[in-house]
């Protein structure tokens, strides 16, 4: 059978053959591509649709007070899901869903009805009572994860500080925002291997474990914290006050013990329905908003000349009601004047007319060089968002008037914050801390991840100075119009201050900031206090009697808790009836409360005395600052 | 000629054992939880798949000791009961339309899809026909009988509709003509009205188009058109180099339809890797080229042309197979010969396979080995001869006479260079 005719057969039939093979060769090739090259692209897409996951979330970090009391910690909630193509009684799964959580069953029934989707969130944050009930009935197709709700035990304390996660467990804002990474954790995933159509395929479910959020302890001391929000609550309803804010620190650290502000809201119900109103309660205008500080600035006036050598403690000053400066009249508080007094008078007496000396002779470039020191119109970086600097003018447009304001706490505007920790610098021997809220974070395990040592950002003052502040000071509050802050028996330094409030860039009647900055105790100085209440309505305004009372409740409570010994003999103090000083002259009443040791503030214009705070015949002491209302 | 001369191949029948085999498990593997679900069975299409293998086995088996020239007198009778098939399919009752066509016909223990007849029914006729008339074969009207006959059977089939069966039939028409002899100019004047054909094609049925786009970008329509193919890719590339292991496809959960038939590749791509495939299609390329052999070994003409038929179908389908689920060309429904699932499919071409054996075994394949071997030792002594020729002439004649003595060694080399010409 052999021809020529079969020998091109077998000549093709080999070219038949060498073009498989080349083509065989060819499919080798894009298989390649297909399941190495495009492998890993493709084996994530594929595991999307192999795949039902639903998240564990992480369990979010406890927030402790330095103590180890916890401010902040989860309870058990459940999420309700349901898979439309795992249910066998639509009617009976919509039915008993509807009844236990308050749900619209005709609607229900719809959604679970539409098999278009594999999976329906029915409802969150159930609680696990009623979500026992609900797994009681054994309903195919209805499944529950469990999810952490944030639970705050003090509720209305602390709200702006802790601030509060969004329903996902997220922090939103204060350390809840701040320290979100260290909190949150990360979440683990339950997955469960279906078939098309969403059926499970009975090789189980695989889970890959979530890991816990760190747990921190903050500087806050939950009891010191409970004084201050007391304070700040009965100052605001006392004297019916806007706002009424309270800051503990401790001036050896920086560590910020207590910070209360009212009003407040319930963390663990924020209004999250009305954005202004939860923006507003929530704002920590301690931290973020900025007012004039008044006379509780005059410490850090004092504080530069003395230590820039442009002052002693016994240079004298003439204070005749008011000062000519670059020939505007400014006039002090007490418009007949203070006469002459030494500096340690001055600082008690308030007298702005020995401020704006100090400043003059401070000049601008070296009162500038101190106030940044003191770290004003700079953040403070304490571990808190939307910090703010606070207001200096620019120093080149700093008028010799300005100077002179300055001075004395007018034209230049403060956080509370910045506020206490350049007076904590200034009382604790002269070293600036940086504030802070957190100090350790650990992880679940009880592993340390961060440490806060406290940091020294820099000398501000020497020694020297310091304790010399704190001899003025002290003076303020045992003698002068720091009275109410005093605690029988402990020496306690402060400052008052009554500031006018701006509205649009003019002043606004009738509405002032009424603050008392103070540390304690003097000889050793551990936590320093400082007290606003904003705008207080009535003619009773003055630091002095709004401010500085709460801030001396606060100091007794904090002594007794730490068990501070009285460092000077208790002398009960000389009490007597509040003379009649009503019809009477303001010379006249003067000089009788000088007889009875008394210091006082006054309210309105005039010569006359129309009231008296205590009211005549009211209990009083030597010492003691009372209000007389003139006209 | 009456009489069998060679042994059974043992590659040939090793490797088919060992595809059909390896093809009932990966049946398993792939249908198990679509026939749990569908039919609360999941050895279903395994069982079906053993009793096709079954019946394929005994064809294999009858027509290997059938000699195959009964094919070439039955050849009338053979192509009449496939077209009879091919027609029967679109009488109600008897054809069974399912995806939209009539491919299949009823019969008592399984379904019949008449183009897996058709297939070979044109094979016989195309090597019967050839092999009459293969001095015919060169010239136009020669070959028209063969394409005649090859385009009756793909108009037939298209019309169930089979685009994928058409094109095999089509390919294998070419092939079939390209190995009888056929010019190469003679392919250009079927080929461009039948390239021609394609566009036509495609606004009769504009899905087609659809399905066109679809291969050459799955991830515009990946819930329609491109689904398929993109599910193929999943398998394909979860599997990687060497699979996620047998048994542990995740795209045989319902994602990947037709994994036990036409998509069976994908499985086996994700449960074995690249390297399963790369061994499979070695053991195609070795059943393919035994094959082959076995058609150049082939005693007459019919044998050749009939084992070149053969072995061309089984390429054709394993390529076109490969190269959809791969997404090399338009996706269309064709089983992988051996493997997928399909009892009409295995049993035609185990049939075949005992058609390849018959003529293998009817080959002088021992007595023409020697003889090959005893000629290639002749022409390689006669080669060394004709150097010692050409080396006395050159001593012999003067330089400058060029023409004689390179003339001389030519026609030594040209009179005993190919062996077949001895034949």
């Amino acid at each position: 059978m052999k021809s020529n005719g079969l020998t091109l057969t077998r000549k093709r039939l080999l070219a038949i053959l060498t073009i498989i093979c080349f083509l065989f060769c060819a499919l080798g090739v894009r298989l390649f591509v297909v399941q190495i090259l495009n492998g890993k692209d493709l084996r994530g897409k594929a595991a999307e649709q192999w795949y039902r996951d639903l998240p564990l979330e992480a369990k979010r970090g406890i927030i402790y007070d330095a103590t180890g009391q916890v401010l902040a910690d989860n309870y058990d909630v459940y999420s309700v899901y349901v898979r439309p193509n795992a249910v066998k009684d639509t009617g009976a799964v919509a039915a008993v869903l509807g009844d236990k959580l308050g749900l619209d069953p005709v609607k229900l029934q719809e959604k679970i009805g539409s098999k278009r989707v594999s999976e329906i969130t029915i409802l969150r944050g159930v609680d696990s009572a009623t979500a026992e009930s609900i797994r009681a009935f054994d309903l195919d197709g209805v499944y529950f994860t469990a999810d952490a709700k944030r639970n705050y035990p003090y509720g209305n304390s602390m709200s702006q500080i802790l601030g509060f996660t969004n329903i996902d467990n997220v922090g939103q804002n204060g350390l809840e925002g701040y320290y979100d990474k260290y909190l949150s954790g990360v979440d683990g995933y339950a997955y469960t291997a279906t078939d098309i159509k969403g059926n499970e395929t009975g090789e189980g479910i695989k889970y890959v474990p979530s890991i816990p959020g760190c747990n921190m302890t903050l500087t806050i001391d939950a009891q010191i914290q409970s004084f201050a929000e007391n304070a700040v609550k009965d100052a605001c309803a006392e004297w019916g006050a806007k706002n009424a804010y309270m800051i503990v620190m401790d001036v050896r650290t920086g560590g910020i013990a207590a910070m209360a502000g009212a009003p407040s809201y319930d963390n663990n119900d924020p209004p999250r329905d009305d954005i202004h109103l939860l923006n507003a309660l929530s704002k920590n205008k301690m931290i973020v908003d900025v007012y004039e500080p008044g006379s509780t600035f005059k410490i850090f006036t004092t504080a530069a000349a003395l230590e820039s050598g442009n002052a002693k403690t016994d240079d004298r000053f003439f204070c005749p009601g008011y000062r000519l400066v670059d020939g505007q009249r400014i006039k002090c508080w007490r418009t007949i004047g203070h006469g002459s007094q030494d500096l340690g008078e001055g600082v008690m007496n308030s007298c702005n007319c020995v401020f704006m000396d100090l400043a003059q002779r401070l000049g601008v470039g070296t009162f500038y060089d101190y106030l940044e020191t003191f770290g004003f119109g700079q953040k403070t970086n304490i571990d808190f968002f939307g910090e703010s600097k606070g207001l200096l003018m620019k120093e080149e447009s700093v008028k010799t008037v300005d100077l002179a304001r300055i001075g004395f706490g007018q034209a230049v505007a403060v956080t509370p914050l910045q506020l206490i920790t350049g007076v904590s610098a200034i009382v604790n021997g002269g070293t600036l801390y940086e504030p802070y809220f957190v100090q350790s974070v650990d992880d679940y395990s009880g592993k340390n991840v961060y440490t806060r040592e406290p940091k020294a950002v820099r000398r501000v003052i020497g020694e020297a100075t310091s304790q010399t502040m704190r001899g003025l000071l002290e003076n303020v509050v045992s003698s002068g119009g720091g009275k109410k802050a005093g605690v029988p028996g402990y020496r306690i330094g402060g400052k008052t201050g009554t500031a006018q409030k701006y509205e649009n860039g003019a002043i606004a009647q009738g509405k002032y900031i009424s603050s008392f900055i103070g540390f304690a105790p003097v000889e050793d100085p551990r936590y320093a206090v400082l007290m606003i209440v904003d705008e207080p309505s009535g003619y009773v305004y003055y630091g002095s009697l709004t401010a500085a009372p709460y801030a001396g409740r606060v100091f007794e409570r904090i002594f007794s808790y730490i068990g501070l010994q009285p460092s000077q003999s208790v002398e009960k103090p000389e009490t007597f009836a509040m003379p009649d000083l009503v019809g009477k002259s303001v010379d006249e009443a003067v000089a009788i409360l000088k007889q009875h040791k008394l210091t006082f503030e006054t309210a309105g214009e005039g010569g006359t005395v129309t009231a008296t705070l205590p009211a005549p015949g009211g209990e009083t002491f030597a010492g003691d600052v009372v209000l007389l209302r003139l006209q | 000629m009456k009489r069998s001369h060679g042994k059974i191949d043992v590659v040939l029948l090793s490797v088919v054992i060992g595809l059909v085999g390896f093809g009932v498990l990966m049946v398993y593997s792939a249908s198990m939880y679509n026939a749990q679900v569908n039919y609360n069975n999941q050895y279903y299409f395994m069982f079906k798949q053993l009793v096709g293998a079954a019946f394929g086995f005994a064809a294999m088996i009858g027509l290997m000791f059938l000699d195959y020239h009964v094919l070439y007198k039955l050849r009338y009778i053979i192509l009449g009961v496939s077209v009879v098939l091919l027609v029967l399919v679109f009488i109600p009752g008897v054809g069974v339309e399912n995806y939209g066509a009539r491919r299949w016909i009823n019969l008592p223990f399984f379904t019949l899809q008449a183009s897996e007849v058709a297939k070979f029914g044109f094979i016989i006729f195309a090597a019967s026909y050839m092999a009459k008339y293969h001095k015919k074969m060169t010239t136009f009207r020669g070959i028209l009988p063969v394409v005649a006959v090859g385009l009756g059977i793909c108009v037939l089939i298209i019309l169930e509709p089979n685009m994928s069966i058409t094109i095999c039939v089509g390919l294998l028409m070419f092939l079939m003509l390209f190995m009888g002899g056929a010019r190469i100019k003679h392919f250009f004047i079927i080929g461009i009205p039948a390239l021609a054909a394609v566009p036509i094609l495609i606004l009769i049925e504009p899905y087609r188009l659809n399905r066109l786009m679809a291969f050459l970008n799955p991830w515009a329509s990946p819930l329609e058109e491109g689904y398929q193919l993109i599910q193929s890719f999943y398998s394909l590339g979860s599997g990687g180099l060497f699979g996620l292991g047998l048994f542990k496809s995740r795209q045989k959960y319902l994602f990947l339809p037709f994994s036990e038939s036409d998509f069976i590749l994908s499985i086996i791509g994700e449960e074995l890797g690249l390297f399963g495939c790369i061994l499979l299609m070695g053991a195609y390329i070795l059943l393919i080229a035994r094959a082959v052999r076995i058609a150049q070994r082939a005693t007459d003409r019919f044998g050749c042309y009939l084992a070149g038929g053969i072995a061309g179908i089984i390429a054709i389908q394993v390529l076109v197979n490969i190269a959809v689920v791969t997404g090399s060309i338009p996706p269309t429904g064709l089983p992988l010969p051996f493997i997928s699932a399909g009892s009409s499919s295995l049993i035609v071409f185990l049939g075949s396979i005992g058609i390849l054996m018959s003529v293998a075994r009817r080959s002088h394949k021992s007595v023409e080995c020697l003889a090959a071997q005893h000629e290639r030792r002749r022409s390689h002594r006669d080669r060394r001869i004709g150097k010692k020729v050409q080396n006395v002439v050159s001593k012999a004649v003067t330089p400058g006479g060029g023409a004689g003595q390179v003339a001389a060694p030519a026609q030594v080399f040209d009179a005993v260079a190919p062996e077949e010409n001895t034949g």
